[in-house]
């Protein structure tokens, strides 16, 4: 347990009693003040010559004035306008209660889910996501397509539009609907391709909390193996829906993700300030959601991608800050610019995964298209991730060898990121009856990973 | 550096008790209250620009239309004089569809909608899609507009849409969506009347759309 559960309950009351703040307040005077002081006290800097920062002193900084400001600001129930505070003390007991580790999904397919540190030896544990919507017809294609990867550990299916021939609107019984055909068929894929334990984060259809909670059942649906997500309000808020899934999650059993992306250019202004954010974030999953692992997808304000040079100092500094001073698992969501099919793509893919591993984070690969487009997302994408994220392990990279390559990598698309390529979609690159790449996409990708060892990356296969 | 550059500058940077002083300082001088709107409305508009340009980003904005907030207090006495020559833009309902509760999005095209002259009621997250046409009746608004930042909160857009017309009252509003799963084709299949892919396109599309609509109007009468 990341706390004892008696926590959860005394927690979960402070957004009844805490101190009334209503929402402007929160973001004028409490949030973006409170951030400025903080980074200013502790000296952060982004520096855009080393995404992938080597500096001890830099991500510790990052990762007190996280402490600090999360100690400072709270959390915020947009419902009750009570503010959740927190003491140093709590912190401290919530920190030292973390395990590290759990042991996920079922039988043969479990496998083991901890934290990293900075410059890890072992490879990270891969969530496969496509993180889009996509038609009804393609649902059990794709993920059967996506199950099919050998480095994944675990999955996330597309988000449902429309169940049987209904359009899906959160909060109705067509989202029940769409939920139970989501976790339901998923469920058939995954024994279809003969992983039927393999660690699940499920339902990405299921917005509302009432969707989450129908869906939990061992028989058919979400099991208590499998994880959910409960996320956020932009920033540091959360109302009663995501306290209603967070304390269903515990309740039902099964593993809590927290699911968190600060923005680059929002309320925590740049580089800085959304990596202190992202910290904060760690310890609102900890506390807060009391989840057992922390998402995070820090996108830059225009493009909603993060693998800009910013954003990948911010996944880096956040990370290793993280990693260097708790036991928190953390796990590294890749946003990209371009969609499948695309060199860009697999350049971003490559630099997301790269930083991510080598600072201490899990993967979970990708968002292609600027997470945007319906069907616009492959295996191929979150395949290079992974293979890359093997291999920065397997080399034993530095971070200053890390920050080395990814700059040649960001050299082959970084111009590009403002007119990225949108690519092509899952029937365009994929045979929908075999759930196979096409020859095309298969011959770019060997041409981009052939690159990729020629700039120095050693991949295991 | 005169006054109404110190206004200005105070503005942009976000100071917002130096641009109350200054601005009570320009009312002591006498100064023409149009011009100091106009002045102050560039200087927002310069933020904005800046902010397309990536140049500041949202905290800047937020402090800067802040403090213009805090000049404007001075002259608000002669704004019923500003509002005889100058009629706002238009008047918009914003808000974010129903079981959404994202709003960031929303929250920056509303305040640019602000800082460009519109008159913006901000109805916040999670909002039905009738109370979305209540309101608009209510403040006689020229547009709604609806965010969505899910695939699964979209149909509150098109909810919108369908309660207009069976409402009779299809024609009498344009309706604008956004978010970041919204594309052309959902607005052109919902029947919206206009998309924008950005905070800064909404303004720019909005304008046509309202210049179109004030052009069919008048050849109407």
């Amino acid at each position: 347990m990341p706390a004892p559960p008696y926590k959860m309950w005394e927690i979960l009351e402070r957004a009844r009693t805490g101190p009334f703040c209503e929402d402007e307040a929160f973001t004028m005077d409490r949030f973006m003040p409170k951030m400025q002081e903080v980074i200013k006290k502790y000296g952060i800097e982004y520096d855009p010559a080393t995404p992938i920062p080597s500096d001890d002193a830099l991500a510790d900084a990052v990762w007190q004035a996280g402490v600090e400001f999360f100690l400072e600001v709270g959390v915020l129930c947009v419902d009750t306008h009570r503010i959740l505070t927190f003491d140093e003390s709590e912190v401290r007991e919530a920190l030292y209660l973390i395990p590290g580790q759990y042991t996920v999904g079922l039988g043969k397919d479990s496998c083991l889910l901890r934290c990293r540190d900075v410059e890890d030896e072992d490879p990270p544990f891969v969530i496969f996501s496509p993180d889009i919507s996509c038609d009804e017809e393609l649902f059990l294609p794709m993920c059967v397509a996506y199950l099919r990867e050998p480095l994944a550990d675990g999955f996330c299916a597309p988000i449902l539009e429309e169940s049987m021939g209904l359009k899906i609107k959160a909060k109705t019984p067509t989202e029940l609907a769409g939920s139970m055909e989501h976790a339901m068929s998923l469920r058939e894929a995954a024994k279809l391709v003969g992983r039927p334990g393999i660690f699940l984060v499920a339902a990405g259809t299921a917005e509302s909390d009432v969707g989450q909670i129908s869906i939990s059942s061992s028989d058919w649906g979400v099991r208590t193996s499998d994880s959910r997500l409960v996320g956020g309000l932009t920033e540091l808020k959360i109302d009663n829906a995501l306290l209603n899934k967070a304390a269903h999650y515990q309740q039902f059993g099964c593993f809590t993700g927290s699911l968190t992306g600060p923005i680059f250019g929002g309320y925590a202004g740049r580089a800085e300030g959304t990596a202190v954010l992202q910290v904060a974030y760690h310890l609102m999953g900890l506390l807060v959601h009391q989840a057992h692992y922390q998402m995070n997808f820090p996108f830059h304000i225009h493009y909603t991608s993060g693998t800009s040079r910013e954003l990948l100092w911010v996944a880096s500094a956040s990370h290793q800050a993280v990693a260097r001073n708790s036991k928190i698992i953390s796990v590294s969501n890749g946003f990209l610019n371009a969609g499948p099919a695309t060199e860009m793509v697999l350049y971003e893919a490559a630099a997301h995964a790269l930083t991510s591993t080598v600072s201490g984070a899990n993967l979970w690969e990708a968002a292609p298209a600027r997470n945007k487009h319906k069907n616009r997302a492959t295996p191929m994408e979150a395949r290079m991730a992974a293979e890359t994220g093997h291999a920065v392990a397997n080399m034993r990279l530095s971070r200053k060898e890390a920050n080395d390559l990814v700059s040649k990598i960001l050299d082959r698309y970084e111009e590009q990121i403002a007119d990225a390529p949108l690519g092509s979609e899952f029937r365009e690159c994929y045979d929908v009856r075999t759930s196979l790449p096409s020859e095309d996409y298969l011959g770019l990708y060997r041409r981009v990973k052939e690159q990729l060892a020629t700039l120095g990356l050693q991949f295991p296969y | 550096m005169d006054l109404l550059e110190s206004l200005v500058q105070a503005v942009e940077d976000g100071e917002d008790e130096d641009a109350l002083a200054l601005a009570q300082q320009a009312m002591a001088d006498k100064m023409d209250p149009l011009a100091v709107v106009d002045a102050l409305t560039d200087a927002i508009r310069e933020v904005g620009d800046r902010f397309e340009r990536m140049e500041v980003f949202l905290p800047e904005m937020m402090l800067a239309a802040q403090a213009m907030q805090k000049a404007l207090e001075p002259v608000a006495p002669h704004l019923e004089l500003l509002k005889e020559k100058r009629p706002p833009k238009g008047t918009v309902v914003i808000g974010t569809v129903e079981g959404d509760i994202h709003e960031i999005g929303k929250s920056i095209v509303a305040l640019l909608l602000e800082v460009n002259g519109y008159t913006v009621h901000d109805m916040g997250p999670d909002v039905n899609a009738l109370d979305f046409i209540k309101k608009a009746q209510e403040v006689d608004a020229d547009v709604i507009g609806a965010s969505a930042l899910m695939t699964t909160t979209m149909p509150g857009q098109q909810e919108i849409v369908e309660l207009l017309k069976d409402m009779g009252l299809r024609e009498r509003f344009i309706v604008m969506v956004g978010g970041t799963p919204v594309t052309d084709a959902w607005a052109e299949e919902i029947g919206a009347d206009s998309w924008a892919e950005n905070a800064m396109q909404a303004v720019a599309v909005l304008g046509k759309v309202m210049e179109l609509r004030r052009g069919d109007a008048s050849a109407t009468v």
